[in-house]
């Protein structure tokens, strides 16, 4: 392979994974611009998901096939299920600290994502559960270039959520009910805005995508585990930081420059894949020390 | 007022139904495995494998005229974990430990059983980096890093294999074999194309994969446990890697095939000797089977014999104390086991290495020499 296919092959990874990064990202970014919690539960739902995609899928495969079809119909119904529960655990966990101090809420939230993890090690031992799809390996060679069809249908369904979610949040009459909630949640109870409702479609959406990730996932790489949620929900803080935490365009910009810095960092001569996380996490230090507020972050105005 | 009451209520409770497990009438063994955590399946094995040669001991009559009984301690493959599983073992007063799965979470209690004087035996955990940490109450049964190091080469130089990629995951085990392969094959004049370490966990190896494949060695040796190296070889293979891939002991386990599917065929693994391939171990296995409703996992064997060593030692000692059963071990040439004859280097590891080499055929492993 030449120093171009290497460069090519690597910006594919990049854009894969960061793809991926973006999806988990969304959802805690979301959460956090409208309630101003950092939901560490995040990386939980999204292993959550992953194991109700497959639960999903081992009853329809049956009718209608391991394949494509049948990851997409459980990847939706998953997404229904863990964005219940996504609301259900706001509701009990959340909604009785919402006016307590923000520390308080931050452990609550350590404590839930505790709770999933070790809920989901109970239920499966700790076993590695295989995902039992089967999905192919065909795709298409450019050159030294291989594009999986899996890649291909992994970033698209990434990309159709994402932009989903934009016109959502942009477009629609709770999309900007959310945003209201998000610049001032007393001014918009006194403006007619149903807080509560809104707060509860939030954390529908950002978990729904959360299990949407977790479901492809488990498609994508063939196995779930219940610690599989920590790592990824650290990498989708780090992304939601560097792009601006509450910027949804930030969490897909922060998302796929973590990608792509992983994958180059891994290729870099002399140094070799375990430097990928220090590059990660020094764009994160650089960017919180130079722009605190993230790449696409606004600063908060105080108007009086 | 009335919660303190309630606390000491709770409290006398406590101590009264942890009293049975110190009964006098009996010695305990304390187990230190994983039973959570990424290698949970391992180390209920090999529990599973010491109750049963308890249970056979005790048939027989027992160790110095006493029965046996056996506690656990989880060390999650984890320091911090395996440091209170210690603690733990160590403050109930068991006359011996055997276990140690994962050499990082192993090396930590090193230090507290040869504190408390507690011997050890350890069936699995082989990391090289074993030996200087041990204060003298250890000993391995099963072979060292550099043991299954030189039954690697042995196999690529067999196979025409010139040049190797290493993978490791910087935990105390894999780290330490992929260390000593990089040293031995470069000091032999072969080449070494990448020297990758992922993280535990990682779900996405595609940038090391790209990293491999661009550099295309003849072979991929990875040294760390099946969990992540199914993931691995899946990817390696998806992305077109025809080389050789080979793994090591910590990857002997028919999970890989669970996560890896078919990219498993042909993975070639080192490992030491497991009962399914032992003539002389059909017996183990089969009351293995018959108790547990499970075939013996790779580690099951080692610590069946781990178990059978203890109690001799303690008998042909004939007390309890901890120096005598150590000198006892040290200088033990027991034959009375599954997996080949058991007696001790000064270093207090394994005088015969025992590595066979397995490979992936139709999802199961089989014996390849």
């Amino acid at each position: 392979m030449s120093i171009f296919d290497i460069f090519t092959n690597q910006l594919l990874n990049g854009i894969v994974l960061g793809s991926f990064y973006a999806l988990v990202a969304l959802g805690y970014t979301m959460v956090f611009g409208v309630v101003k919690l950092l939901n560490f539960a995040h990386g939980e739902l999204y292993m959550v998901g992953g194991f109700a995609g497959f639960l999903v899928l081992s009853f329809l495969a049956p009718y209608v096939g391991p394949g494509w079809l049948g990851v997409a119909v459980s990847m939706l119904l998953a997404m229904i299920a863990i964005g219940f529960l996504g609301v259900v655990i706001e509701r009990v966990a959340y909604a009785p600290m919402l006016s307590a101090p923000r520390l308080s809420i931050l452990i609550t939230a350590l404590a839930v994502s505790l709770v999933l993890q070790n809920g989901m090690l109970t239920l499966t031992k700790g076993q590695y559960v295989p995902f039992g799809a089967a999905l192919g390996f065909g795709g298409v060679r450019l050159g030294n270039l291989f594009i999986s069809y899996n890649q291909m249908i992994l970033v698209g369904v990434a990309a159709v959520l994402m932009l989903g979610l934009e016109l959502f949040v942009s477009r629609t009459q709770y999309g900007r009910a959310m945003r209201a909630v998000a610049v001032d949640k007393d001014m918009a109870r006194l403006m007619g805005i149903n807080v509560n409702a809104v707060i509860a479609i939030t954390f529908f959406l950002g978990s729904a995508l959360a299990a949407a990730a977790g479901t492809m996932a488990g498609a994508y790489y063939g196995s779930l585990w219940y610690f599989m949620g920590f790592l990824i929900g650290l990498k989708a803080f780090t992304a939601a930081v560097i792009g601006g935490i509450g910027s949804i365009p930030g969490a897909m910009l922060g998302g796929l420059i973590l990608g792509l810095l992983e994958s180059f960092g891994t290729q870099l001569p002399g140094v070799g894949s375990e430097w990928k996380d220090v590059f990660s996490f020094s764009v994160l230090i650089l960017v919180l020390v130079f722009k605190p507020t993230g790449l696409l972050g606004k600063p908060e105005q105080e108007r009086m | 007022m009335r919660n303190v009451i309630k606390t000491a209520a709770g409290l006398v409770l406590a101590v009264a139904l942890g009293m049975p497990a110190l009964a006098q009438d009996a010695l305990t063994i304390g187990i230190m495995v994983p039973t959570t955590g990424s290698e949970a399946t391992y180390g209920q094995d090999m529990a599973n494998a010491v109750n049963l040669a308890i249970d056979e001991i005790n048939k027989a009559g027992g160790v110095l005229g006493k029965q046996l009984t056996s506690t656990i301690g989880d060390d999650g493959c984890d320091a911090q974990l395996a440091v209170n599983a210690a603690s733990k073992l160590a403050a109930s007063g068991v006359v011996g430990v055997v276990g140690g799965y994962c050499s990082g979470a192993t090396i930590p209690t090193l230090k507290i059983y040869g504190d408390a004087k507690i011997p050890l035996i350890i069936p699995a955990a082989n990391s090289t980096k074993l030996i200087p940490e041990n204060p003298g109450n250890a000993f391995m049964i099963n072979s060292t890093g550099n043991d299954q190091v030189a039954k690697a080469i042995e196999y690529f130089n067999g196979k025409g294999v010139k040049s190797i990629a290493i993978i490791n995951q910087g935990d105390a085990y894999s780290q330490d074999l992929a260390d000593l392969t990089k040293k031995n094959w470069e000091a032999a004049g072969n080449k070494v194309t990448n020297f990758e370490v992922t993280n535990k966990g990682e779900q996405d190896y595609s940038a090391v994969v790209t990293a491999i494949t661009s550099a295309n060695p003849d072979a991929v040796f990875w040294t760390a446990y099946y969990a992540d190296g199914g993931l691995l070889i899946r990817q390696l293979r998806e992305r077109g890697y025809q080389g050789l891939i080979a793994v090591g002991d910590g990857s002997n386990s028919p999970e890989l095939f669970k996560i890896a599917g078919p990219a498993a065929e042909g993975v070639i693994a080192f490992s030491n000797p497991t009962a399914e391939f032992l003539p002389q171990a059909k017996a183990f296995a089969d009351a293995y089977q018959a108790k547990y409703n499970a075939a013996p996992g790779p580690y099951s064997t080692l610590s069946y014999d781990a178990m059978k060593l203890l109690a001799w030692a303690l008998n042909t000692a004939g007390t309890t104390d901890s120096a005598k059963v150590i000198e006892t071990l040290q200088g033990a040439d027991f034959t009375d086991t599954i997996s080949g004859p058991i007696s001790f280097t000064p270093e207090k590891t394994l005088a015969r290495s025992n590595f066979v080499v397995l490979e992936g055929k139709g999802g199961a492993w089989t014996l390849a020499q």
